[in-house]
């Protein structure tokens, strides 16, 4: 208790300096960040660069990045490509823009290819840690332009499909006509909040909306989602409230810094890359041989190959195989790691050696179920072990 | 090595647009439930369901895919493998019918010429949101010569039929050789039972 007390002091000291020490802070986060008095949401910004050091800088570039991200707002999504009418004068409309124009620079062809990406987006944030109820949670810090157009600059208003109402008329010769409305529904649990209310699914889906749209190359990849997920819910509900009302902006720009370190893995042009997702799964499956062969011969004889389950694993940087408080653990860690994200693998082997009795012990289907849904487990001896290999590694090379 | 409790192993594939209900099938499926809360399927998933068919026991491998085209490269790598495919639409969403095209010719391209193939057009408890016809399912399944059921994971509507369905036709083209050599993995089936005659007539 007294070294937890003391490791709660360090952190304080550590945040309360004016130029905050990036490399002691990363040393303490690894070893996890303590929930109470200290903020994970803080320690997140500043490891994922989004924040710098030196706190005299803070307040202008937050000011300067939050404003960027509410004209990014203002752009792409409350009034896209409205023209400024002119003062009174009549304007050509020969060129003017319509729905079917075959340009590929109108704003209408845009206007519907967003449309795909959005309605993509829009099945997965639906989706978002089902097993909690936050995402579906109204927020304390709805965007008003939106919230408050008469849902017509909702982005999911864009791809929610409108049915004409049918019925059943059944007629017998001269007699009753009846009429059946079939009115079924369903109670949805991601449904969208009243006017001037927003759900927090709702807020994520804006911002993978945006980075989407400012990172056409990339696009939107099932996945980002889980990522984005997980620091949102960490922002958002930061105690502090000046901090929390900028969870938005804020999980924008930390989530864009993340994914310039991780994009290649989302890239299917760069699967055969040295920074795409096929070579991780082969460091982690050369790691695994080096650490514990005889798991490493039982998985190829089985010939259940790494994507079967580490493809999942690497590139959400496991943010499906754990509930969120594990998960929160595990992250502090692989944000702290000096060479982002080697520690990821050694998390990653440990994982199976972890299993490695039953693993030793199962046929084929059994084990590729058993690493697909992986057991519950103190997530700080995974960490412990984790590190042990990253030591052990150290000391050999 | 413990001894096989079962006379034949298949291997099944669900592939088709992302949000279809591909999961949701095989969880009714597999556990006969139906659930929601399912996250979207990253990379690709598996279950395990042993169904008894004409006093033979056969397990059936069956393994879940990511809908969308990132996840395209790992996901055909499976097609080689599997003895049957399920194509997999969503009545209420018009493109997710209009891809089914494209899934087929994905499965050209990449698995066995004779794979047993079945197109299902989930949701269909959600008559006030269809989007697709039944007939128009029917039709483009007759074309390609393709078994068709309209599913519904949530009311539990075909979900086992079309599995057994499947499951049988596979038996059917299995039968007469030796079951013990479709056990092990990596089967091809006898080429000459081409579904190709089919085609051409």
């Amino acid at each position: 208790m007294a070294s937890y007390k003391a490791r709660l002091r360090e952190f304080e000291a550590l945040i309360a300096k004016d130029e905050i020490d990036l490399q002691k802070l990363k040393y303490i986060c690894f070893n996890g960040i303590p929930d109470e008095a200290v903020n994970r949401a803080l320690c997140w910004r500043l490891m994922l660069n989004y924040l710098p050091p030196v706190k005299k800088s803070w307040s202008e570039l937050l000011t300067r990045k939050r404003e960027l991200y509410k004209q990014f707002i203002r752009e792409m999504i409350v009034s896209p490509g409205e023209v400024v009418e002119g003062d009174g004068e009549r304007v050509d409309v020969t060129f003017a823009d319509h729905p079917l124009n075959f340009n590929p620079e109108s704003n209408w062809g845009t206007f519907f290819k967003d449309n795909e990406v959005l309605l993509q987006i829009d099945k997965d944030v639906r989706r978002l840690c089902p097993d909690i109820s936050f995402f579906q949670q109204p927020t304390q810090y709805p965007c008003e332009e939106i919230v408050n157009s008469g849902g017509s600059k909702r982005l999911h208003r864009r791809v929610h499909h409108t049915f004409l109402k049918s019925a059943n008329v059944e007629r017998k010769g001269l007699g009753i006509t009846r009429i059946a409305l079939s009115v079924r529904k369903a109670p949805e649990d991601y449904a969208p909040l009243p006017e001037g209310a927003e759900a927090h699914w709702e807020v994520v889906e804006r911002i993978l909306f945006l980075y989407a749209k400012l990172n056409p190359g990339q696009g939107y990849v099932q996945g980002m989602n889980e990522i984005i997920g997980v620091i949102y819910h960490v922002f958002a509900s930061d105690p502090d409230p000046e901090w929390r009302a900028f969870a938005e902006p804020d999980t924008f720009f930390a989530f864009t810094n993340l994914m310039g370190e991780i994009r290649d893995f989302f890239i299917k042009s760069l699967d055969e890359a040295d920074t795409g997702i096929n070579k991780l799964m082969n460091t982690l499956s050369n790691e695994l041989r080096a650490a514990d062969y005889d798991v490493y011969l039982c998985l190829q004889q089985q010939e259940l190959r790494p994507q079967y389950y580490s493809f999942r694993w690497l590139t959400l940087l496991l943010s499906q195989e754990f509930p969120l408080p594990d998960l929160l653990r595990i992250w502090d860690s692989l944000f702290a790691d000096s060479r982002r994200f080697s520690f990821l693998i050694y998390v990653c082997t440990a994982m199976i050696m972890h299993l490695r009795d039953r693993i030793l012990e199962n046929d084929f289907p059994s084990n590729v179920k058993l690493l697909q849904n992986f057991p519950p487990i103190d997530v700080r001896i995974l960490i412990t072990k984790a590190s042990e290999l990253a030591m052990r590694k150290k000391m050999y090379s | 090595m413990a001894k096989k409790t079962y006379d034949l192993l298949f291997k099944l594939l669900l592939i088709g647009d992302s949000g279809v209900g591909k999961t949701c099938v095989l969880f009714r499926f597999s556990d006969d439930a139906f659930t929601t809360t399912f996250i979207s399927t990253i990379g690709i998933d598996f279950k395990i369901k042993t169904v008894e068919l004409r006093g033979k026991k056969i397990k059936l491998q069956i393994w879940d895919t990511a809908g969308q085209e990132r996840f395209h490269t790992i996901t055909t790598s499976y097609y080689r493998g599997a003895m049957g495919i399920l194509l997999v639409y969503d009545i209420t969403q018009e493109k997710s019918f209009e891809n089914i095209v494209k899934w087929l010719r994905n499965i050209d391209e990449h698995a066995n010429e004779d794979v047993e193939k079945m197109i299902l057009g989930n949701k269909c408890d959600m008559e006030d949101k269809r989007a697709v016809s039944r007939e128009r399912g029917e039709g483009i399944a007759r074309e390609h010569g393709i078994r068709f059921h309209e599913t519904s994971a949530k009311a539990n509507i075909n979900i086992e039929k079309a599995f057994l369905e499947l499951a049988e036709a596979i038996l059917d083209k299995t039968s007469g050789r030796d079951p013990l050599e479709s056990v092990d993995r990596g089967v091809t089936i006898d080429r000459r039972n081409d579904r190709g005659q089919n085609r051409c007539c």
